[in-house]
This record gives structure tokens, C-alpha cells and sequence, in this order.
């Protein structure tokens, strides 16, 4: 079952990463990124995702010479579009309180990327402790970056856990589907991407054994893929993650033969463009729920 | 009368069984069973009907100590005549009425004669598939939808293998009450909030808190009869209600 599973992770991963590292161009992306652009969930936010998601291919390293090798160009490609950093330097600069740039900016050095400027103003927002009144996962996200990056702070995690709704374990059949991501995210942040799975407490650990089955089957049922595919992300960074066979092969069926994975099951727009911008997420999703899965189950039990 | 016209008549007939059961669960006078089945325009429906419902009817007097009158006892013996038990149980559903056959008789059996605690007509269930229908190695999403169809055997005092392995399996019954909540599944919701409110009654630690489901299910949605009943059940059996 092991080996089976393990093929199939790591196929999702590759396929995943592949069609991400065949869009990085200018058909997709025509335009520079502006500093304070409109709606930044446009082409700031998947560049910085997409950066992440290759940032932890490289810091897992399980994937395999091509896949490294396509990870690393997707890195590069991400930090050129971010101006080797200067564009998130500009961003915190404009706006002292924005998180994004530093939430953005600890996974790129896993890439070996740094920006010696943007560190300096990290390093003094830390001293200055004005954080701006975000939720509280996202709290978690911020206290998190500044971990990656070796910045102190004096972030106490218990308390930003239990300010979370996963940290009131509150009844499972109490969930919808905003609150179901922010669960994901928390566990993201406290494990830092499957890092440190043993710093989720024993009883969230436990409350996450218990109902991340029912959620994802959940969800498995009315094909919202990119939810599912996050919630695989959790359990691989989970102390004993459930590697769920069952669901795992429901997501690798319904990916794409280019490796796109739909975010959902509604008909995917035959448009080269269009259909990236509809499903870069799960895309991404899919190659970091490969990568920790594959690498969980290769031993690296942390 | 076509099936499909006897479908809808006899889930009617089942409903109005069970409002009536509901009734006296929740403190009415009597089921007054006989009464309904003897002037129905059709026995053969309002008997099976009586069938559907099964050891549901007993409830009353297992929560609240209500008599089981001999006119309505044997209502119930006239509607095994008239839909005689299966035989031997092959399918996973064959076992599961058998099962449900297995408690009607064996509550009726004690009914008639409380000293006596075996069953007294023919509908038995084989101990085997028990284990068949809720051993620990199913799913959970399948042990849950056989405890689902398992619940009239839900009610204290009847025992036997099926409670016994209900006990044993908390998690997969919190699993498919949340399955079913969230799917808006509330038939099936309560159908497991009534095990587990037997379980919780018995001194089985739950994962999850029964009374706040029985709450959830009536406050957000759950609506007929049959729903209601094992909701009613649920509260009796966790005492949250005023007798």
C-alpha cells in the first residue's frame, strides 16, 4: 500500500509542478507585477504561491532530478517576477504594516534568494511589534515567516493557536467551507509546511485524526479538489498522517494528462490562459500535498 | 395498486405509525395502535406499516414504562403473518431487516410474557452478522450507514450483539454523525444521535456531545416523523427532556 501510495504522491507532485513550470511564460504572465496592484490575488499572490509550492520541492528534495530541476527554474522565475525582492521591498516600504511581503518572502529562501534591504526592514517591523489586526490563522502566518527567517519575535504560539477555531476544537459538524481553509492554514503555519509536525499539540493532533477523514470525504464527494487537496496537505503534516489511499487515487484520477489539477468539477476552459488562471491553485496545492506526502512517507518523520 | 402508489401509501402509513409512537413517547396517553390499524381503509398497507416501524413501538414502554396492551401486541403478531420474516439473510440489506425482525420479536416475546427473555416467533438473526455488519475492519463510512439502518434496535433494555458492537465503535458513529450533519443528511443524523445517545446512557464515552446534536438536528432542519421519533428517543434516553 506504502509503495503504491508513494507513487501516486509523487506522480500528483510531478505532474503538478510540471504544468506550472510549462506556464511560466508570457503568454501567461505579459505584464510586470505593480507595487500596489488593484486586486493583489491576481498575479501577485500566485506568483508567490507558485514560489512556494517550488520552495518546498527544494527544502523536501524527494522529488527526483527533473522535478528538482523544474523547481528550481520556478523559483527563479517567481523571484525574477518579484523583482529579486524589490518589489516587496517597494511594498513594505509604501505600507509599514503590510505581512504579505515577509509572508511572501521567507519561502524564497529555501531557493537561496535573499534581499539584504527588505531583511533589515523585516528585522526592525519584528522590533517594533505593530502587528496589524488580522485573523488569526493569518496571525499564525506572520509568526511563521518570521521563524523561516530567523527573525525573533516574542510570538507566543500557544496563545495564537488557541485564538484560531482549530484551537477551540469546537464540534467538527460545526464547519463550512471558509472556516474548513482556515483550519488548513493553521496547521500549515504552526507545522511550517509539514517541518514540525510535533509542534501541533496532542490534542489538536488528535481532534485532526479524527475528522480530517470525514471532512475530506466530505468534500471528496461534491469534487471540490482544491479544498481536498489541501486538506491532504494537513494530514501530511500531521505527527501520523492517515495517507488516505481511497481519496488519494480519487484526486490523481481526476487530474489532467498535462498535470492540471481542477479546482473543482465544473467543465475546465480549453483556453491555454484561461484554464491556468482557473486552476493554478489546486495546481499548486496538488504539488505541495505530493511533495510533503511522498516525503512523509520516505521516513522524514522529523 | 401499483408498487410505486404502495411505496408512497406505505411511507405515509409509516409516518403516521410513527407520529403516534412520537406521540406517546412524548407523554401521550397510548400508541393506540389497534385502533389505527382496525380502521384503516387498507390493513394490508397499515400492517406493514406496523412492520416498518417494528421495535420502535416498544419504545414507549422501555423509555416510560408505558403498558403494551394485548390488542396492540398482537397487531404487531398479525403483521408477521402478514409479511412473514425472510428466511435465511444473504444480502447486507436481508440482514439488516433481519436484524431489525430479531428486536420486534424479541420485544414482543418479552411483552406477552415478561419472564420469558427468548423470543417467541420466528424472526431470528444469525450472531454472525452482526460482526458482518459492524465488525471494526469496514470503513467507517460504511459501519455508519449499517448503524444508520440498525437504529430501531437502538432502545435500552433489548441488548444483544448489534448494541454491543455499536458500543464498541464511538469513532466511526461520531464519524457518520458528522458525515450525515454536514451533508444535511438529517434522517440518517439521527438515526446515529439515537445510538449514540444509548451509548452515552450506558456509560460509553462519546467523542462528541449527544445533546447538542439532538439539538442541532431539531433547531436546523430535521422534519418528519419518523426523524422525530428517534430524536425523541434520544432525548428520553439522555434524560434532557422532563418525563
Amino acid at each position: 500500500m506504502t509503495t503504491s501510495l508513494t507513487s501516486i504522491a509523487h506522480n500528483v507532485a510531478h505532474r503538478a509542478l510540471t504544468y506550472l513550470h510549462d506556464h511560466r511564460d508570457a503568454d501567461v504572465f505579459p505584464d510586470d507585477i505593480p507595487i500596489e496592484p488593484e486586486d493583489s490575488d491576481t498575479v501577485y499572490k500566485p506568483i508567490a504561491e507558485i514560489g512556494m509550492a517550488a520552495a518546498l520541492v527544494l527544502r523536501e528534495g524527494v522529488g527526483g532530478t527533473a522535478q528538482l530541476h523544474a523547481a528550481r527554474e520556478l523559483i527563479d522565475f517567481t523571484w525574477h517576477r518579484l523583482r529579486q525582492g524589490d518589489l516587496l521591498y517597494e511594498r513594505q516600504v509604501r505600507n509599514c504594516l503590510l505581512t504579505d511581503p515577509i509572508e511572501v518572502y521567507c519561502h524564497f529562501i529555501h531557493g537561496g534568494h535573499h534581499h539584504e534591504r527588505f531583511e533589515r526592514l523585516a528585522v526592525h517591523n519584528a522590533a517594533v511589534r505593530s502587528a496589524p489586526e488580522v485573523y488569526p490563522n493569518r496571525r499564525l502566518a506572520v509568526a511563521n515567516a518570521y521563524r523561516t527567517c530567523g527573525i525573533p519575535t516574542d510570538d507566543d504560539w500557544g496563545s495564537l493557536l488557541r485564538a484560531t477555531w482549530l484551537g477551540a476544537t469546537p464540534p467538527p459538524w460545526a464547519i463550512d467551507w471558509d472556516t474548513a481553509y482556515s483550519v488548513t492554514h493553521t496547521v500549515f503555519h504552526v507545522t511550517d509546511w509539514g517541518g514540525r509536525p510535533h509542534d501541533l499539540p496532542p490534542d489538536i493532533a488528535d481532534y485532526l485524526g479524527n475528522w480530517l477523514p470525514v471532512w475530506t470525504d466530505v468534500w471528496s464527494e461534491v469534487g471540490d479538489w482544491d479544498l481536498v487537496a489541501e486538506l491532504l496537505v494537513v494530514d501530511a503534516c500531521l505527527p501520523e498522517p492517515r495517507f488516505d489511499l481511497d481519496v488519494w487515487t480519487r484526486i490523481a484520477s481526476v487530474q489532467h494528462s498535462d498535470g492540471l489539477m481542477p479546482r473543482d468539477g465544473a467543465p475546465v476552459d480549453d483556453d491555454r490562459v484561461q484554464r491556468f488562471w482557473d486552476h493554478h491553485h489546486s495546481t499548486t496545492v496538488a504539488a505541495i500535498a505530493g511533495t510533503l506526502a511522498v516525503s512523509r512517507l520516505l521516513g522524514n518523520g522529523r | 395498486m401499483n408498487g410505486e402508489r404502495l411505496q408512497v401509501s406505505l411511507t405515509d402509513a409509516a409516518a403516521e405509525v410513527a407520529a403516534r409512537v412520537l406521540g406517546a413517547v412524548r407523554g401521550a396517553e397510548d400508541i393506540g395502535l389497534a385502533d389505527y390499524v382496525d380502521t384503516s381503509a387498507d390493513l394490508k398497507t397499515a400492517l406493514g406499516a406496523v412492520r416498518l416501524i417494528g421495535a420502535d413501538i416498544f419504545a414507549p414502554h422501555l423509555l416510560l414504562d408505558r403498558p403494551v396492551h394485548h390488542a396492540d401486541a398482537a397487531v404487531i403478531t398479525r403483521s408477521f403473518a402478514a409479511f412473514p420474516p425472510a428466511g435465511q439473510a444473504g444480502t447486507r440489506r436481508q440482514q439488516v431487516v433481519a436484524w431489525r425482525d430479531w428486536a420486534t420479536g424479541r420485544l414482543l416475546a418479552c411483552a406477552a410474557d415478561p419472564a420469558s427473555a427468548e423470543p417467541g416467533l420466528a424472526p431470528t438473526a444469525a450472531p454472525e452478522t452482526a460482526t458482518a455488519l459492524l465488525d471494526g475492519a469496514k470503513t467507517w463510512q460504511e459501519w455508519s450507514a449499517n448503524a444508520a439502518q440498525l437504529s430501531p434496535l437502538a432502545l435500552p433494555g433489548l441488548g444483544g450483539p448489534i448494541a454491543a458492537a455499536v458500543f464498541e465503535g464511538a469513532r466511526p458513529l461520531a464519524r457518520g454523525v458528522t458525515r450525515a450533519l454536514l451533508r444535511r443528511d438529517f434522517v440518517t443524523a439521527a438515526r446515529l444521535i439515537r445510538w449514540m445517545a444509548l451509548s452515552s446512557s450506558s456509560g460509553v464515552g462519546q467523542p462528541l456531545d449527544p445533546a447538542l446534536l439532538v439539538e442541532r438536528v431539531r433547531l436546523y432542519g430535521g422534519t418528519g416523523s419518523r426523524l422525530s421519533l428517534d430524536l425523541a428517543i434520544a432525548r428520553r434516553l439522555l434524560r434532557s427532556e422532563p418525563a
